[in-house]
């Protein structure tokens, strides 16, 4: 089992909404949950990952702060089209400690997801890390 | 550097000049409407104000309210998670003052639970023959309510900026200390 959401495996933010330069969204993919990326304001937000060709995913953890609700979408195509819903979650709120929230996905396939953050306990959210278990497709 | 984004809700009661100033601030002070024409809904204008010894901006979009009760509803609906808030009355109109209260209580309804900065302003310091609301107990009453205050003329272009260069520092302060206390955590 592989950590597919690693910028060492291969995975890219290929979109962010925001970007604060000292805090950039590749902090998300960078294996450490001390570096983050930070919403500048306003909601919705959203970063896309991408990984290298298409995972069977397992289990998707995602590490945050001040998150309050989140959608998470699938893209099983190599040019990040034709998003479909995969998961629409209210977080709770955690104070003076990071957000550890698990999506078991039972091996769903895709090559990018879509994390949309679209409300806030505060009016800045942080994304520390998103780990991504599965086994990639392509050497099958 | 960092350009933040900030929802800036614009009320007050109607006729006391929010449109005249977000448009002189939209405008740098090039465009005052001296009809009235009456926002019917909201208005949305931006503009990138630079914060001063950094290399960082704040994009305020700011919702431009109606006045008028009969839009409150329509109005209410793009309220949703403000960040900040400008609150305006004519310093010729006791009444326009005394509605403030109210006006804050509705914004501070749709922020959920979260800290909302804000201003009070009060417009039309040309009629100072005519004035009704002495500065200190507006001032005095912002204070108590946790705001900051200011005086402008959007018909003298006087002031007219300072409302919005204070929201847009308040709120690039806001994510400073955010950004402090998230790095404690980590
Ligand atoms: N004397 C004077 N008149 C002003 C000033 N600012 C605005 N006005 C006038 O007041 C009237 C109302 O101004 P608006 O900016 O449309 O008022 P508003 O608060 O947007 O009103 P609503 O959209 O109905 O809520 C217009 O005739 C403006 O020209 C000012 O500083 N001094
Ligand atoms: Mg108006």
């Amino acid at each position: 089992m592989i950590d597919a959401a690693l910028s060492s495996s291969g995975a890219q933010v290929v979109l962010a909404t925001s970007s604060d330069e000292n805090y950039p969204p590749e902090n998300i993919i960078d294996g450490s949950t001390e570096t983050f990326w930070i919403s500048t304001g306003m909601f919705p937000q959203e970063f896309i990952i991408r990984f290298s060709g298409t995972q069977k995913i397992r289990l998707v953890t995602i590490q945050s702060y001040n998150v309050k609700n989140l959608k998470i979408q699938k893209s099983t195509f190599s040019d990040a089209t034709d998003f479909e819903g995969i998961i629409d979650k209210e977080f709770e709120h955690t104070e003076g400690q990071l957000q550890s929230n698990d999506f078991a996905l039972n091996g769903t396939r895709a090559t990018h997801l879509r994390f949309i953050i679209t409300s806030g306990f505060d009016h800045f959210v942080s994304v520390h890390r998103v780990m991504v278990e599965g086994s990639s497709e392509s050497n099958l | 550097m960092v350009k933040l984004r900030a929802k800036c809700i614009l009320v007050g009661d109607a006729a006391v000049g929010k449109s005249a100033l977000s448009q002189m601030f939209r405008s740098d002070g090039s465009h005052f409407q001296k009809n009235y024409s009456m926002t019917a809904g909201v208005e949305v204008l931006t503009r990138t104000v630079h914060i001063p010894d950094t290399s960082d901006g704040v994009e305020l979009f700011i919702f431009d309210s109606a006045g008028k009760g009969v839009f409150l509803e329509a109005c209410e609906k793009l309220w949703e998670q403000p960040a900040v808030l400008c609150l305006v009355y004519d310093i010729s109109s006791e009444q326009s003052f005394q509605n403030c209260g109210q006006w804050l209580e509705r914004v501070r309804g749709h922020s959920q639970g979260q800290h909302v900065p804000g201003v009070l302003v009060g417009n039309k310091t040309d009629l100072a023959a005519r004035r009704e609301v002495e500065s200190g107990l507006a001032q005095e009453w912002a204070e108590s309510q946790g705001l900051e205050y200011c005086e402008t003329s959007a018909k003298e272009v006087e002031n007219c900026e300072a409302p919005f260069l204070i929201l847009a520092q308040v709120f690039h302060q806001l994510y400073q200390d955010r950004l402090q206390a998230i790095q404690a955590l980590a």
